[in-house]
């Protein structure tokens, strides 16, 4: 790019402040109607600073006044069990995280470094399921998981990807194709199996990408929805997402009580800004390999 | 071991090695790769053959399954409603990836000549990170049009606030703009990862040249961002004709069907009408349509590849 | 002595876990679902009652809103997992008979000879077909009109011209009239003024629920339809409708005249973009709405001004509502038959009836809980008269219609509708198409 100076620069750097407004004024505004008395919204719709700033909504939303209160206060009388849901939602993400990524792996190192019959056919296949569109897939799970009566459970949660995405599979046979492999065959030497060079060697020479996976596959199922929403309604299993859209759906029609919604979509939004603070180097630099989502 | 492979000829240890990187143990490789060949025999493989011959019946999930041939298929070509599938996802393609690789790339550029910081990055990258649900209830908010934010600011403006997701005109729009907010910072970020690639002397040779910034612009950085500008076009046109959680929990289809999307369409005669045959055959038509779209992007932006 | 002494306690522990475990495998669950959040605590106290008389069933109440219950209940059918008892409506039930999903109470009921006539006329033989019983009514439902008095009183109208309204399809009659005159533009005209000016309508005579018409259009347009002298079909179960009859044509293409060419009724766009009809009319923003019975007890916590209740208009051949009933079903997947029986005899019954009656937000399928009800909406100042007047004059209701295939009907008459009152198509011609589908549906 040509050198950019006086005008220039001061034209790229509106433009920057403009994309950041753009991007994180919805958020501002979230968390601003959230802080606003119920009753206020409709009358003072656009003042900057939260009129009235008071915790009510959370305490409504979260459940923790009872039914008349929660209506005098303005709202509709619904709660969202958030520490329920997010504790699902926890629990889903992890199990999916820990079993895909490592299942994965296993397969992916096969890939890479054993000779067996059909392999390059099967990667072949793998890789050609991403190209069928997830909803042809979904019916027939659904059918699936209602048929070994594993619906509102865990299980069937996460069992559609608790095994592999052909995603995982290619993404970690690429890099562990790359990985030198005069290590192995020294370990090979020393009489080491298969098994244990992976353990010991392939895995953490692999960390990086591994955690970068990990990461994605995490994001990913924890903003899964439509799934979770098929065969996990019951309150015992109910991921964060879901309970968002039942929270949505329940709001009176002609009058949404949007500082609940408010408060109830930033509660869920806290998660991730944790995530987003503990991991946010990772996840910008792992952004190249995010694209097949 | 290591004793007598000190003994040992050279020959006769590469051969060992040969036969030991690349070792015929298939019990051990049938081993590693059995949980994921059980994952998607069952998951990827089985629905999707179990999908095509569901697709060929009639089933509530109640009642026993009764089979009716290519009936699904024929009905399907003469319902409106997936014609207006059709059509309103397509609208909603052409409304969503056009702006929002536009947006992406000038915000790449942007980056590009400013230096941006690893914080300016990451919160670009925030909305992606959010759920489509979450997403989709704070545009809910904000465009509400007695006090949403911005109805508030248009009725000042002009006096009558815009129905943005009640109104059949603007809900495609509407919902097409809701993912370029989430996506754009995601996709300048992979766009400008693809512009760090380029290196700094051939900007340098272009400007001895004596290019103007424009022709820079589209004569070399455009070309050689050729590669990433296709992957993220074609994967992001992908994505968007399966849209489903935005309308879900912001207009479920309506108002008066204006979006109804493929995959909202397929959902509600599975799960709310139970007609798993008909919603299966719907899909399987998806499924067809994505490789017709896919195969046709492939070639119009290989067409033009110079490199 | 030590080791017997915990050989004893393993012993007593192992005793009393059977012993609480048995206890508790005695008692039987039976997990109830209703849509109406209205209704909760009524329901609540009955079941309350309830388990005082039968310890050994413990009820659990679920409610889900309208907008998800009937998903949510067929996805629970078919997952094995749907309520022993779920409140059911006329209008669904014949789909889950023929799925087989309701248990036919007939047996139970003659068994325990219960007295189908003590039911308000005719709601207990909705619930039958072919001599099987699928459900005993619990509360039943007309229409009227409620208005905003203050509304009424800035437009210098007295509440008793409301008592003698007129309706015809050629021009409103006396009712289109009065929605003339509670219609404003922005300068202050109102409907009967010359420079009405119906592009800056401030506030409309009435609205109707666009989204929700379906195919009985129960608040929408049935009332001035039948009162027109049509009919939806030739009776329960029939396999045929008149969707395109003239009388119903005209009849709709008043009520879209009145919102697109008059401005006297909030068109479709406003109401969609306001959110609801019902939202329109506790803003103000309507002069007066067509509702039905169970959201009396919703306007009058709504609103914070004054409501009244009157008759629907007088239409050529009289007055008539639809006449509407819930009833509870059994679910036939359900492990307790009896208990589920008990339950749903109870809430059948002149006890449970009273309490709910008491409430004030439904009136109960019994006399006695209709005077219950009575009684509390008085209390609450509210003289719902309008509604009890209808259901109690001769030939003043008609039947909610009964047929199969109403999921389907329903598509296909709400897209005709919709048309029709966007704007984009004549009741003449949308009517005549949607007719030939929905008969065609009972030809497969």
């Amino acid at each position: 790019m040509a050198a950019v100076h006086g005008s220039g620069k001061i034209l790229l750097r509106l433009t920057i402040l403009v994309i950041l407004i753009i991007t994180l004024f919805p958020f501002y505004w979230v968390v601003r109607t959230a802080l606003t008395p119920s009753k206020v919204i409709f009358t003072s719709p656009s003042a900057f600073w939260p009129p009235n700033p008071t915790f009510d909504n959370y305490l409504r939303v979260l459940g923790l006044v009872d039914a008349e209160t929660s209506v005098r206060m303005g709202g509709s009388g619904q709660s969202l069990n958030f520490f329920l849901f997010l504790r699902n939602s926890l629990i889903v993400s992890t199990i999916i995280t820990i079993f895909q990524v490592f299942f994965s792996a296993l397969a992916a190192y096969a890939f890479a470094r054993l000779k067996f019959p059909l392999r390059n056919q099967l990667f072949g296949i793998y890789v050609s399921a991403l190209a069928v569109p997830g909803i042809v897939m979904l019916i027939p799970n659904f059918v699936l998981i209602q048929q070994l009566k594993l619906q509102n459970t865990f299980l069937g949660i996460v069992a559609p990807s608790l095994f592999m995405t052909p995603f995982a599979v290619f993404f970690l046979r690429q890099f562990f194709l790359g990985i030198n492999k005069e290590l192995e065959e020294a370990a090979l030497i020393e009489g080491a199996g298969r098994i244990r060079i992976f353990f010991q060697i392939i895995l953490p020479l692999s960390s990086g990408s591994i955690t970068t996976l990990s990461i994605i596959t995490f994001i990913n199922s924890w903003n899964d929805y439509l799934w979770p929403l098929l065969v996990g309604k019951s309150e015992q299993v109910r991921v964060l997402t879901v309970a968002l859209g039942i929270f949505r759906s329940q709001t009176p029609q002609g009058a949404p009580d949007w500082s609940g919604l408010m408060a109830g979509t930033s509660l869920a939004i806290i998660p991730i800004i944790i995530l987003f603070v503990s991991f946010g180097k990772k996840i910008i630099n792992s952004l190249g390999y995010m694209g097949f989502r | 071991m290591s004793q007598i492979s000190a003994v040992v000829p050279e020959v006769e240890q590469s051969r060992r090695l040969k036969r030991s990187i690349y070792s015929s143990d298939n019990w051990i490789a049938y081993l590693l790769i059995l949980p994921s060949l059980v994952g998607f025999a069952l998951f990827y493989a089985l629905p999707t053959i179990r999908g095509l011959f569901i697709s060929f019946t009639d089933w509530n999930l109640l009642t026993p399954a009764k089979y009716v041939g290519l009936s699904n298929y024929k009905e399907l070509f003469r319902d409106p409603d997936f014609w207006n599938a059709i059509k309103v996802t397509v609208s909603y393609v052409l409304w969503n990836i056009p702006l929002q690789t536009a947006l992406a790339l000038v915000f790449a550029l942007v980056m590009n000549a400013v230096a941006g910081s690893n914080l300016l990055r990451g919160l670009m990258l925030l909305p992606w990170l959010m759920p489509n649900v979450v997403v989709g209830l704070l545009w809910l908010w904000l465009v509400d049009p007695n006090v949403g934010i911005l109805n508030v600011a248009i009725k000042a403006i002009s006096g009558s606030s815009i129905p943005f997701l009640s109104s059949p005109k603007y809900a495609i729009p509407t919902i097409a703009w809701i993912n370029i907010w989430r996506h754009m910072g995601y996709t300048a970020l992979l766009v400008f990862a693809g512009l760090q690639t380029i290196p700094k002397e051939v900007y340098e040779a272009a400007s001895i040249d004596g290019a103007s910034s424009r022709q820079t612009f589209f004569r070399v950085t455009l070309p050689l961002l050729r590669p990433v500008l296709t992957f993220v076009i074609v994967t992001s046109v992908i994505g968007s004709f399966q849209v489903f959680d935005t309308v879900a929990i912001t207009t479920k289809g309506g108002p008066i069907n204006a979006t109804k999307v493929f995959n909202y369409f397929i959902y509600q005669q599975a799960f709310e009408r139970f007609r798993m045959g008909y919603a299966t055959a719907i899909s399987i038509i998806l499924f067809v349509i994505l490789v017709g779209v896919s195969i046709l992007q492939m070639r119009l932006m290989r067409a033009g590849e110079v490199d | 002595m030590r080791k017997s002494m915990k050989v004893m306690m393993a012993l007593c522990a192992v005793m009393l876990a059977v012993g609480v475990a048995s206890v508790s495998a005695q008692q039987v669950v039976i997990r109830y679902s209703m849509w109406d959040s209205n209704q909760l605590p009524a329901y609540q106290k009955v079941a309350e009652n309830f388990m005082a008389k039968n310890p050994n069933i413990k009820i659990e109440i679920t409610q889900v809103g309208w907008g998800d219950y009937w998903n949510d209940l067929q996805t629970s059918m078919v997952g094995g997992t749907a309520p022993d008892v779920f409140t059911n409506h006329l209008a669904k039930y014949p789909e889950f008979a023929s799925k087989g999903q309701m248990i036919d109470i007939e047996p139970m009921v003659k068994a325990d000879k219960i007295d189908v006539k003590q039911y308000l006329s005719g709601l207990a033989d909705l619930w039958t077909r072919d001599g099987k019983r699928y459900g005993l009514p619990k509360d039943w439902d007309t229409i009227a009109i409620v208005y905003n008095k203050q509304i009424l009183k800035d437009a210098g109208i007295d509440e008793k011209e409301l008592e003698n309204l007129t309706w015809n399809p050629k021009d409103g009659g006396s009712f289109e009239k009065l929605l003339a005159k509670l219609s404003l533009d922005k300068n202050g005209n109102n409907g009967l003024s010359p420079k009405f000016d119906k592009k800056n309508v401030v506030r409309w005579g009435t609205a109707i629920d666009y989204p929700n018409i379906g195919a009985y259009g129960q608040t929408q347009f049935s009332h001035f339809a039948v009162s027109n002298g049509w009919k939806f079909n030739d009776g329960m179960y029939a396999t045929k409708y008149y969707y395109d009859d003239p009388k119903l044509v005209e009849t709709i293409q008043w009520m879209a005249d009145l919102s697109r060419k008059k401005g006297f009724m909030t068109p479709y766009e406003e109401v969609g973009s306001f959110g609801s009809a019902n939202a329109l009319f506790t803003s103000g923003k309507i002069a007066l709405i067509l509702d039905g019975s169970w959201m009396i007890d919703f306007y009058s916590k709504n609103t914070n001004f004054p409501i009244g209740f009157a008759r629907l208009p007088i239409g050529p051949k009289g007055r008539k509502s639809m006449f509407n009933g819930l009833a509870d079903s059994i679910w036939t997947g359900t492990k307790h038959p009896k208990e589920a029986w008990q339950w749903v005899k109870y809430l059948a019954s002149k006890d449970a009836q009273d309490v709910v009656g008491s409430y004030g937000v439904v009136f109960p399928a019994i006399e006695s809980g209709v005077q219950a009800a009575l009684k509390a909406f008085k209390a609450r100042n509210l003289d719902v008269s309008a509604y009890t007047a209808q259901a109690l004059e001769k030939d003043g209701t008609f039947l909610f219609p009964i047929t199969d295939n109403a999921s389907q009907i329903t598509s296909i008459m709400q897209q005709a509708f919709d048309t029709i009152f966007l704007g984009q198509a004549t009741a003449a011609d949308a009517l005549k198409k949607a007719n030939e589908l929905v008969n065609a549906t009972f030809k497969k």
